[in-house]
This record gives structure tokens, C-alpha cells and sequence, in this order.
């Protein structure tokens, strides 16, 4: 009796047989392709879907030119979306040009703030804390600091990842201290190690059972222009190991603030049966549960809203390449409001599992992605229209599909000389 | 015969006056409906008919009606269980379960119960609500019985068999001289489902049958709210029936097991907190190891490990509780108070006569997608416990207890499954062995709480818990083609051990519908 992967071999035979290298040594995703019946390959020869880091693909994109039936995981300047200092200075960008345009997404309003002062808010692109760029905008920061009063900032190197490097400040002494420490320490010409963010903390963060954390939500892109973009279904909320304390003394305790989980794991109160993990589900469950469904489901709405926005300010820097794809990590914390606030976009999610039920997901989340991101035959195909099959979906959402509304739209024109475009 | 009838409902009618005399809501009740009687609405000639409409205006109908609902339900006939072997195996099984608890205590050379010392009491207090992070050392102290322990006494309890067979295994339930309904009896209780009435667990975004809603969830919904805005409890149970949607649970499992919290309840509970502050009991230690060893380390439920810990301690010193289960516990263990002399210094060990085993925990998890807020999750938590969950750890021959439980899933099983009854039966594992950690749990733990809470619907609506049999030989007969692959113990246990993708409505409603 053959068994699928066989009978994937005899198909892809009589074609070619299809070939992955990654640079990560990660069953979840090794598992999902040798499951499909391809060869793993080292990046040297032919393969036709490339897992990278994202040190290997910038090599890749400078080097050469992609066959059509090459596929990879990244987008070429992904760092637009997913480096702190440039997604704010994208969304910035983006929420000016609609204001240019005046467009009523950007309307505005003013907030009086607890300090005195009163700072315009946008009404409904305000998902990102309040943030500058370090060294950039330090005196401009300086100066609005003064609006905010006695307040809690987060330090974050745009750099760097997995919690590295990051902390609190609450006082503008304990800031310039470190500012002038660290202009000790750095190059004249700034590389990306010596950029930082600083962002108003979120002090009210939703709490369950007394417990802070995020949102780790997976959103896959397959195209910027048009916006093709799924929202997987199966995210996370990330737990404090610790209770969560305002206190000053605690300021320092990273177990209580950080909430990724490569911190979280070094914790005492770590507990590696469930990793601090509780799946998205159970968490709508709990709000519609204790909350109602009417906010629970606004809550994912503004979430929605949240991700689609800061794709759209991106498009237009975003390189367009059809061979790439790719996953981003949204990290999002929620306000005792149930507003949702975007902390950061991560671009080679951790594929480490961390429990059983984590492993699981993992593995599915690969699978799900390639059932995305290839055409029905099963071939990376860079011609294909990018739009998989309902049941090719799988445990995506669709997000956004600026192409279907696009075709829709002109679909109900009756006129044969309807602007329509070739999907080719 | 109508005027014997109409005594008869007089007689219980002048009882049921005077019992709610003794109610705990009486004082508050009798104030308000005097405070109506002085008012413009209540005229002195037709004094019956205005009082009882101004009753009706104020909502305090309902809460009579209510409060007759709830008493008749707590009526039980306290008579001695008619099954002398049971009620003997019952107090065997108490025994030593206070032995070992005694043997612990003197091994780990402490007390049954001590007063705290003040430098304990300050943490504790100061701990309260987060006492995941208050610091004890557990690893001596052990469960005192888990499931599979009691599955063993309730096996023995079948152990008379008058003519002993060669080829007869001797450890079916069904030796024992209990009742219990078979399917089409059963059909008969569910009488909704297994008319294939539409429910909400099967599929909430069916197209509504009903004018004006789009799908059967907003249907519930709607008529969930004026179910719970009228607040009368029978109303709520026969809503339930069909199943609840998330948003509304809270407020009408409270409703209808009357688990609602006043100022009253809220005082109770730091009462018991107090309780638990001042003496410290062993259990403490048992109670502490429990929540950790299950709760925080479940991937669903770790997240309120604090809130659950305050609501066991405090569900440990509630003497209410004693009295519910009364005539099942035997005698609850009395100890001396370390530290306290005169009269008081004995106590009811634990004062709510429960021992937990391990895995006890798992009765209160589920109540946590409910309610975020300790005394609410107390008072359902042991509304649902006085009702129905201790039944499934204590040995009678009431039509609910585990061990009809026990019988009925033995005796369905083989009705109607008898390729895997005589597969069991071939392989030589008991099937009673497989499914009996979700009976005594009502599938805490092995579903997922969105699924779980579809069933404690079910379990409230009908007011039965036969449903959890019933679901187990569902799951069993779902899972039949790979039950029948193994041989061994260890892999039936492996068939079953993931339950996340099960789908409970359905998978019931057609073991209900008849082919």
C-alpha cells in the first residue's frame, strides 16, 4: 500500500521533485515538507522553497536573480515593517499622507493629559504607544515628555530581539544618565545596533488573574501590492510568570514586564507544562465569558483594524517581489480599555516549541502557510494569481484581499470594457 | 378527591410557609414586601389582590417563586441508603481515608489542626490574592486518594455474585440490585435532543428557524436575555436545555442553581477567609498541592491558579457544605485545635467534611471563563458541588451517584455497543477502567472548556448527570475502529487520551436520535 508521501514522490516524478533548504533546524519545519514528499537540499542547489534567516536571504536578494518556481520566506527590505524605528516612521508617514488626502480614517482629536499638557491623537490610527526614535528625536522627546508628566517609558534596541537590551525608565534623570552613557559607546554613523525606540509603557495592560500579557498573533502576507494578507487563527496570549506589580521597586524585575518567552523561560515560576501559553480561543471564551461578546468582538475588530493599517503603511515601500512570502509575528497588548496596541511585528517568529500543545501548533502553522503559499499543483509557481481555494485557506482567516475586492468591485459591472485586470 | 388534593397542597403549602421562615433570605424578603404593604400602591380593601400585584411589579414574586424552586430542590429524604452493603462500603472507605490522613499527619509529624502563628497568618493575608507565589514546602505531602483508588473500592463493592461462572469476569456493576434507565428511557429524559430540536452546540450559525434573527445564536441570545432578565429559575433550567451562549452563562447558572451574590454571600466568604487564616489545617497543605499539581500546570486553566486557590481554601472551612452532603459522608473527623481550648477547641476536620483527592481542583477550573471575581466563583463553584459533583465521589445507590453512574454506562455499553463490550471483554480490560476519570471529573480537564461548558449546560438543564455515561459511550463508539486495533490497556487509554477535537452536542444528540 502506497502512503501519501510515496504517492506525492510518484506524482512529483513524473514532473521533478520539489526541494527545501532552511537554515533552521526546526521539525516543525522540516516535518511539514518532507510530510509533502520533498527533498531537503542545501541552499547551493536547486530548491524551490528557501526557509531563511533573515541574514542568509539579504545575501540571497543581493546576489542573484530567483528562478519562477523559486519561492522564499521573506520579503527583501521586510526590516520596513519589522524594525521598530522604521515601522514607526512608516506609520507616521502613512498617517500623513491620508490626512494629506484628507481622509476621514486620519481624523484627529485633542487629549489632555494628566500632566497638564495636551497632545492630538489620531482617532483611529492611535495603535501605536506613543513613540520616538533614540538618537534622533531625543530633544523632541525631551520636550513631550514634560507634557506626560509622571509617567513609565519602555527602552527597546531596534537591533535586537527576544526581550535583549530592553527596559523601563520613569524619570527623565535615569534617561539622560543613559543617554549620555551610551553616545560614550557609539560610532559616529549609527548602525542599527545603536537605534532605540522609546515608547510610552503601557501601565494598564488587561489583567487575567492578575497576570499581564500579549498577544502573539500570526499574519501571513503573500503579496503588498495587492495587499494579500491571513490571519491565522490559532494565536496566542503570552503570561507573566509573576503577577503583575506597578510598583517602582519592580520596575527592574523583567519577569514581571517582558513577556517574551524566551525571559519568561528563565523565571523561577516558570512552568514548562504550559509555557505561560493560553491559546487564542480560551481567551475570546474568557471575554465573552466575563465581558460580554458585544466588546469581545470589537476587541477583534480593533485588532484587525490595528494589523491592516500597519500593513497598508508599508505597501508602498515594501519591495513586491512575487517569489517571497511572508510570516510576521504581531505582538499586541491589550489595555484594561480593550484597546489593542501594537508593540512590534517579528519576522522569523520563533519556531522553537516550547510545550507538547506548542509543538503542534507550530507544526500545523508551517503547514497551514504552505498550503497558502502554493499553488494547487503543489509547485512554487511565481505566474500563479495567489489565490488559494477555500479549503487550501485552511486555518487561516482571510485578512485582507485587495485583489478579490478589487475583481469584486468590478465584477458587477455589466460592461464588457469594465476595468478588470489581469490576474496573470 | 379533589378536597384531599387540595389538603394535601394546603398542608405543604402552610410547610413551606413556615420552613422559609428558617431561610437565610426570609429577614430581607419579609422587610421588603412590608415596605410594599406601606406603600401607595397596597390599599387596605382589596388587600390580597394589590399586594400581590405590587409583589409581582417589584420583582419579588419571582423571588418567591424562586425560593419555593430552590428549597424543593434541596429537599432530601435523609433516610439511610437501603443498600446496607453500600452504605457499609461507604463507611469502610471513609475510615480509611481518615487513617491515612492521620498516618500522614503523624509521619510528617504535625497537626491535624493548629492555630496559625501570627508571623503565618500576616503572609498569608498578605498573599491572599496571589498565593501561587506564597511559598511551601509540599514535597512530603501527598493526595490522599486519587480516581483510580476509588474505582477500586467501587469495584470490590460488586464483588457478591451469587453464581460464579468460570468464564464471568467478576467485576461488572452489574450485580448490584440499582435501577437505571436504558437508552430509550434515556431518549425520553432528552426528550428535546432526541427530537433533533436545534441546539445551540451543534452548529450556532445554522439559519434561524425563527423570523427576524440570521443564525440560531443570535435567536439564543435574544431570548437568553429576556430568559434572564425575567429571572425565574424553572424558566432558565428549561433554557438551558438547549444549550447557553458564552455571553449569558454567568448570569444564569447563578440564576438557577440561586448562587446569586449579595452582601450577604460577599460576608460569608471573608468569614471563611478568616477561618482559613486563623487555624491551620493539614488539608491546607493537600488543598495547595492539588491546585498546583493540576490547575497550574493545565495549558486551559493555569492562568487562575490564584483565584483558585482562595476559592478551595475558604470552600474547606464551610460548615454549609457539611450539611448538604451530610448523609452521605459519615461522620466527619472531629480534631482537636492545636493552640485553643474550652468548648471550641474541636473541630470538624476539614468543617466541610470533604476530603479532596486528587484531581479536585478540576471541579471549580471550568467556572473560571465565567466569572473573574472570587466570591462569585465560590458561590457557583459550590452551588454546582452541593448539587451535583458530590455525588460523583461518594458511594450510594442514589440514581445519580457515580456508582449508578458506574452501572448505567456498564449496562448502555453493552446495549448498544456489543462488538466493543465483547472486544473489552476479549482484551481483558474492564471498560469501566477507561472512561471512569471522566465520570468522576464530569470531564473536567478532558475537554476543552468551550465544549465542557456546552455539557454543564446540559447537566443543568435536565438536572440529571446520566448524560456523562452517555457521552462517554458516545466518545467510545466514535472512537470504535481504533479501539478495536489495541489490546492493551495502555493504548485504549491512548485512543482516548486527546478529547480536543471532539464535538460533544452533536456526538450526543445522535446517540439520542433515534436511527
Amino acid at each position: 500500500m502506497t502512503t501519501s508521501k510515496e504517492k506525492c514522490r510518484i506524482f512529483n516524478r513524473k514532473e521533478k521533485i520539489l526541494k527545501f533548504c532552511t537554515d533552521f533546524e526546526k521539525s516543525a519545519v522540516i516535518n511539514s515538507f518532507l510530510k509533502r514528499g520533498w527533498d531537503q537540499v542545501t541552499p547551493h542547489e536547486d530548491w524551490n522553497i528557501y526557509w531563511s534567516s533573515t541574514l542568509n536571504c539579504r545575501a540571497l536578494f543581493n546576489s542573484g536573480t530567483l528562478q519562477d518556481n523559486q519561492f522564499i520566506n521573506h520579503f527583501p527590505n521586510h526590516q520596513e515593517l519589522v524594525r521598530k524605528d522604521l515601522l514607526v516612521k512608516n506609520i507616521r508617514r502613512y498617517r500623513k499622507d491620508l490626512e494629506k488626502d484628507r481622509n476621514p480614517v486620519a481624523d484627529k482629536y485633542q487629549e489632555t493629559l494628566p500632566g497638564g499638557g495636551s497632545v492630538t491623537r489620531y482617532l483611529y490610527l492611535d495603535f501605536l504607544p506613543t513613540t520616538y526614535v533614540l538618537p534622533t528625536d531625543y530633544n523632541i522627546f525631551i520636550e513631550e515628555y514634560k507634557k506626560f508628566g509622571q509617567s513609565t517609558w519602555i527602552l527597546k534596541p531596534c537591533g535586537k530581539s527576544q526581550g535583549d537590551g530592553i527596559f523601563l525608565i520613569n524619570s527623565l534623570t535615569k534617561l539622560k544618565k543613559w543617554f549620555r552613557e551610551s553616545k560614550k559607546h557609539s560610532s559616529p554613523n549609527l548602525s542599527s545596533k545603536d537605534v532605540y525606540v522609546i515608547s510610552r509603557y503601557i501601565n494598564n495592560p488587561l489583567l487575567i488573574g492578575g497576570k499581564k500579557f500579549d498577544l502573539r498573533i500570526y499574519v501571513l502576507v503573500t503579496s503588498f501590492r495587492p495587499l494579500k494578507a491571513y490571519i491565522y487563527r490559532n494565536g496566542f496570549c503570552r503570561f507573566c510568570a509573576i503577577k503583575y506589580d506597578t510598583r517602582v521597586t519592580e520596575l527592574d524585575n523583567v519577569y514581571v514586564h517582558l513577556t517574551n518567552v524566551s525571559v519568561q523561560k528563565h523565571a523561577e515560576e516558570y512552568n514548562s507544562e504550559h509555557g505561560g501559553k493560553l491559546s487564542l480561543n480560551n481567551f475570546k471564551l474568557y471575554l465573552e465569558g466575563t465581558r460580554g461578546l458585544d466588546v469581545t468582538k470589537r476587541l477583534f475588530k480593533d485588532i484587525h483594524w490595528l494589523i491592516i493599517h500597519s500593513l497598508k503603511a508599508v505597501t508602498v515601500v515594501m519591495s513586491n517581489d512575487r517569489h517571497c512570502f511572508e510570516c510576521f509575528g504581531y505582538d499586541i497588548i491589550i489595555d484594561d480599555n480593550l484597546k489593542p496596541w501594537l508593540i512590534e511585528v517579528n519576522s522569523s517568529p520563533s519556531m522553537t516549541a516550547t510545550t507538547q500543545s506548542d509543538r503542534i501548533l507550530k507544526n500545523k502553522l508551517v503547514e497551514s502557510i504552505l498550503s497558502v503559499v502554493l499553488p494547487p499543483n503543489g509547485i512554487p509557481d511565481v505566474r500563479w494569481n495567489k489565490t488559494p481555494s477555500d479549503a487550501a485557506i485552511g486555518d487561516f482567516d482571510i485578512l485582507i484581499d485587495e485583489d478579490a475586492l478589487y475583481r469584486n468591485k468590478f465584477a458587477d459591472d455589466d460592461n464588457d470594457n469594465g476595468k478588470k485586470l489581469r490576474i496573470s | 378527591m379533589e378536597d384531599i388534593k387540595d389538603d394535601a397542597i394546603h398542608h405543604t403549602a402552610m410547610k413551606l410557609a413556615e420552613e422559609i421562615k428558617n431561610l437565610s433570605i426570609y429577614k430581607s424578603f419579609y422587610s421588603d414586601v412590608q415596605k410594599l404593604v406601606s406603600s401607595p400602591n397596597v390599599k387596605k380593601e382589596d388587600f390580597k389582590q394589590t399586594l400581590q400585584q405590587a409583589m409581582k411589579e417589584k420583582g419579588l414574586d419571582t423571588k418567591l417563586r424562586n425560593t419555593v424552586f430552590h428549597w424543593v430542590r434541596t429537599q432530601n429524604k435523609n433516610k439511610l441508603d437501603p443498600l446496607t452493603s453500600l452504605s457499609k462500603a461507604s463507611a469502610q472507605w471513609e475510615k480509611r481515608i481518615h487513617k491515612s490522613l492521620n498516618s500522614m499527619c503523624s509521619d510528617l509529624e504535625t497537626s491535624l489542626a493548629k492555630i496559625r502563628p501570627q508571623t503565618e497568618h500576616e503572609e498569608l493575608a498578605e498573599k491572599w490574592n496571589e498565593l501561587s507565589t506564597y511559598s511551601l514546602d509540599l514535597s512530603k505531602y501527598r493526595p490522599v486518594y486519587a480516581p483510580k483508588d476509588f474505582l477500586d473500592v467501587l469495584l470490590t463493592l460488586s464483588g457478591y455474585v451469587p453464581f460464579t461462572r468460570e468464564d464471568e469476569p467478576k467485576w461488572e456493576f452489574a450485580h448490584l440490585p440499582l435501577q437505571v434507565k436504558n437508552l430509550d428511557q434515556l431518549r425520553k429524559t432528552y426528550v428535546e435532543w432526541a427530537n433533533g430540536e436545534p441546539l445551540l452546540g451543534v452548529n450556532p450559525n445554522m439559519p434561524s428557524i425563527v423570523q427576524g434573527f440570521a443564525t440560531l445564536e443570535a435567536e439564543r441570545i435574544a431570548l437568553g436575555e429576556r430568559v434572564a432578565a425575567l429571572g425565574y429559575a424553572p424558566v432558565i433550567q428549561e433554557y438551558l436545555k438547549k444549550g447557553s451562549p458564552q455571553c449569558l452563562r454567568a448570569r444564569l447558572w447563578s440564576q438557577v442553581l440561586g448562587a446569586e451574590v449579595k452582601q450577604q454571600q460577599t460576608n460569608y466568604f471573608n468569614q471563611l477567609k478568616k477561618s482559613v487564616l486563623e487555624v491551620d489545617l493539614m488539608i491546607d497543605k493537600l488543598i495547595f498541592k492539588d491546585v498546583q499539581l493540576t490547575a497550574s500546570n493545565d495549558d486551559q486553566y493555569f492562568v487562575f491558579e490564584d483565584l483558585l486557590y482562595q476559592v478551595m481554601l475558604c470552600f474547606s472551612r464551610d460548615s454549609e457544605v457539611l450539611s448538604a452532603v451530610r448523609s452521605l459522608a459519615g461522620a466527619a473527623l472531629t480534631v482537636a485545635v492545636k493552640g485553643r481550648h474550652g468548648p471550641d477547641c474541636l473541630t470538624a476536620f476539614p468543617p466541610s467534611g470533604v476530603i479532596p483527592f486528587h484531581g479536585f481542583t478540576m471541579y471549580a477550573t471550568p467556572f473560571c471563563y465565567l466569572y473573574d471575581e472570587p466570591v462569585q466563583l465560590y458561590y457557583i463553584f459550590r452551588a454546582f458541588y452541593m448539587r451535583y459533583w458530590h455525588r460523583l465521589h461518594y458511594i450510594s445507590t442514589h440514581p445519580q451517584g457515580i456508582v449508578s453512574l458506574c452501572l448505567l454506562y456498564e449496562r448502555l455499553l453493552e446495549a448498544n455497543e456489543p462488538l466493543l463490550w465483547i472486544h473489552f471483554r476479549n482484551i481483558n480490560v474492564n471498560p469501566i477502567r477507561v472512561v471512569f476519570k471522566w465520570l468522576m471529573r464530569a470531564f473536567s480537564g478532558h475537554l476543552p472548556p468551550d465544549q465542557l461548558l456546552l455539557l454543564w449546560d446540559a447537566i443543568l438543564g435536565y438536572d440529571c448527570l446520566e448524560i456523562l455515561p452517555l457521552l462517554a459511550i458516545s466518545i467510545l463508539s466514535f472512537r470504535k475502529e481504533n479501539i478495536f486495533q489495541v489490546n492493551t490497556l495502555q493504548n485504549v487509554d491512548a485512543v482516548l487520551a486527546d478529547l480536543s477535537t471532539i464535538s460533544v452536542i452533536p456526538l450526543l444528540q445522535l446517540a439520542l436520535m433515534k436511527p
